[in-house]
């Protein structure tokens, strides 16, 4: 695969349909509800006119087409934490690691939950924060408004050490032992994000999230270009982690790349160094792709580990 | 070699520090309703283990038809930041069960949606204030009784209707504290975890001035249930 242009756009799709579908579980809560109440005739004829009764009205033919309200909500549900779709869980690997923690055990379900993301860490890498997580996609946004933004005032990039990340799973999963899961809501975006859009659609309000939310933002906005997915969101460090010695990865060809080229390093909003074949972290979101001069880089099956990296790797 | 390990365990405390300081957060907001235990959705476990298992996903919210599950907020401490609450007064719950099905960290155990899993329900108690009830003061009421979802069981009507609750048969689910035309609300729910600290409840409410009221407590629940 050599196009970039086809991966960011599909990217973008995927990131949208995930939005989407969260936001589409919050109102089915909303109308399963709503079907509930209005199997009421005398509940029926009270409510002429009133907005929810719109709402019903508007999404019955939405709704109705994919069935019985309560079997699909039985089968879709959750967010990105921990989501069931079509009948088939999926579990994010940190709250795994957390119930493991906590409570020592996991359920059949749960633990199977973990297949699927943890075979397309293995495959793809880092393919989660490109193409799933709905909050990298806010941030995807945010750093083209940064990219705006800095033609007219100096903005700072900062960087961390990566054991940042890993301190954060860390003293995530302490905290969670001590005072409960609860902090994971605040400390990672994408479940930040879910929250707030649950509370926004299915009770109309606004939750605290929103508020973790926004010093994510800020924190990308003034740091970093997607400076939250590089150096706090501990799921994206440990699915690069998960991911290192991946099936596909990004690949360089030495032979036709300029040597005083560094556009692909610079683009990268991961910070990977795709020239030196440094691909550990590489969500594969095809910018460096869009932007080779020479068109070198591609993705395909990871290059063998030569004898002269295995021996750099030693010293 | 050894700066980079050191910048490593450098960067590693200060990320291991950060997040510890989330509880301090839970502070804000959580003056008032601190250390109180919340009415969680059938089928829960006690309040440690539930606490231990909940993963705060949101799934239980999710499924129900009834709308009575909500999320917390940041008002009871951030040990229940997203975790499932019911609001008895605002919407009891139906006995559907749905959540229960759903869990995927099994902090709700299973239960079925049939009279028998019905009774096995414990969520909490329901507690009367005779000050509060109507039909304590002689006027005949009966909506708790007519709410109740085993009428006969758990709670029994007496002179004027006046309701009695059986602990041994009460599952907690809070539709008699939802239909109480009284305001405040004469019959109030308990969640198990802190039924034996009724002390909260006799706190006056706002705005009054008078004595707090008598609650009409039960026998207790290591009693015999009476037939």
């Amino acid at each position: 695969m050599r196009s970039g242009r086809t991966l960011l756009v599909v990217s973008i799709i995927t990131r949208a349909g995930v939005v989407l579908l969260l936001c589409f579980l919050a109102l089915l809560t909303n109308y399963h509800n709503l079907k509930q109440a209005y199997n009421n005739p005398r509940l029926v004829e009270l409510s002429e006119g009133r907005p929810m009764r719109v709402f019903y009205e508007k999404t019955d033919a939405l709704f109705s087409a994919f069935g019985d309200p309560a079997e699909e909500a039985q089968k879709n549900g959750g967010m990105t934490w921990s989501i069931r779709i079509g009948g088939i869980p999926f579990t994010d690997p940190v709250a795994a690691l957390s119930v493991l923690v906590k409570s020592h055990r996991w359920e059949l379900g749960f633990g199977l939950g973990l297949i699927i993301p943890l075979s397309l860490a293995l495959l793809f890498g880092r393919v989660f924060c490109a193409y799933v997580c709905p909050a990298s996609l806010l941030f995807f946004t945010i750093s083209r408004i940064r990219r705006l933004v800095a033609k007219f005032f100096w903005l700072p990039e900062c960087s961390l050490h990566r054991g940042f990340c890993w301190g954060i799973l860390a003293g995530g999963l302490i905290t969670a032992l001590w005072i409960g899961h609860g902090v994971w809501t605040l400390a990672l975006p994408y479940f930040a994000l879910g929250q707030t859009l649950f509370h926004g659609i299915a009770y109309g309000g606004i939750s605290f999230s929103l508020g973790s939310l926004v010093v994510f933002g800020l924190l990308d906005l003034m740091m970093g270009r997607q400076f939250t997915c590089r150096y706090v969101c501990p799921t994206g460090r440990l699915l690069g982690a998960i991911g290192s010695r991946s099936v596909f990865a990004l690949r360089h060809q030495a032979g036709d790349c300029v040597d005083t080229c560094t556009s692909c390093i610079d683009v990268c909003p991961m910070k990977v160094q795709p020239k030196f074949d440094e691909t550990r972290d590489c969500s594969m979101c095809g910018e460096c792709l869009t932007i080779c001069p020479t068109r070198c880089l591609s993705i395909g099956l990871r290059k063998p580990l030569s004898k002269v990296d295995s021996i750099s790797c030693h010293e | 070699m050894e700066l980079s390990r050191l910048g490593f365990l450098r960067a590693f405390v200060a990320g291991a520090i950060l997040p510890l300081f989330y509880p301090l957060l839970g502070r804000l907001g959580a003056k008032t309703r601190r250390g109180r235990k919340l009415l969680r959705p059938p089928g829960a476990k006690p309040e440690d283990q539930f606490l231990r298992d909940c993963i705060a996903c949101g799934q239980c919210a999710n499924v129900c038809p009834n709308k009575c599950i909500t999320l917390v907020g940041l008002e009871a401490g951030i040990e229940n930041l997203g975790t499932p609450r019911i609001d008895a007064r605002a919407q009891g719950c139906i006995l559907c069960m749905a959540c229960t099905r759903v869990c995927p960290t099994q902090a709700l155990e299973k239960l079925e949606p049939t009279e028998e899993g019905k009774r096995a329900v414990r969520m909490g108690l329901a507690f009367v204030s005779e000050d509060h009830c109507y039909s304590f003061a002689g006027r005949t009421c009966g909506v708790c009784y007519r709410a109740c979802p085993l009428p006969g069981e758990a709670m029994t009507l007496g002179l004027y209707e006046t309701p009695t609750v059986h602990t041994g048969h009460c599952v907690g689910c809070g539709l008699c504290e939802q239909a109480c035309v009284q305001m405040p609300q004469a019959i109030r729910v308990v969640p198990l975890s802190d039924s034996d600290r009724i002390s909260v409840l006799r706190a006056q409410p706002k705005g009054t001035k008078k004595p707090a009221s008598r609650w009409k407590q039960g026998p207790r629940w290591d009693e015999e249930p009476s037939p």
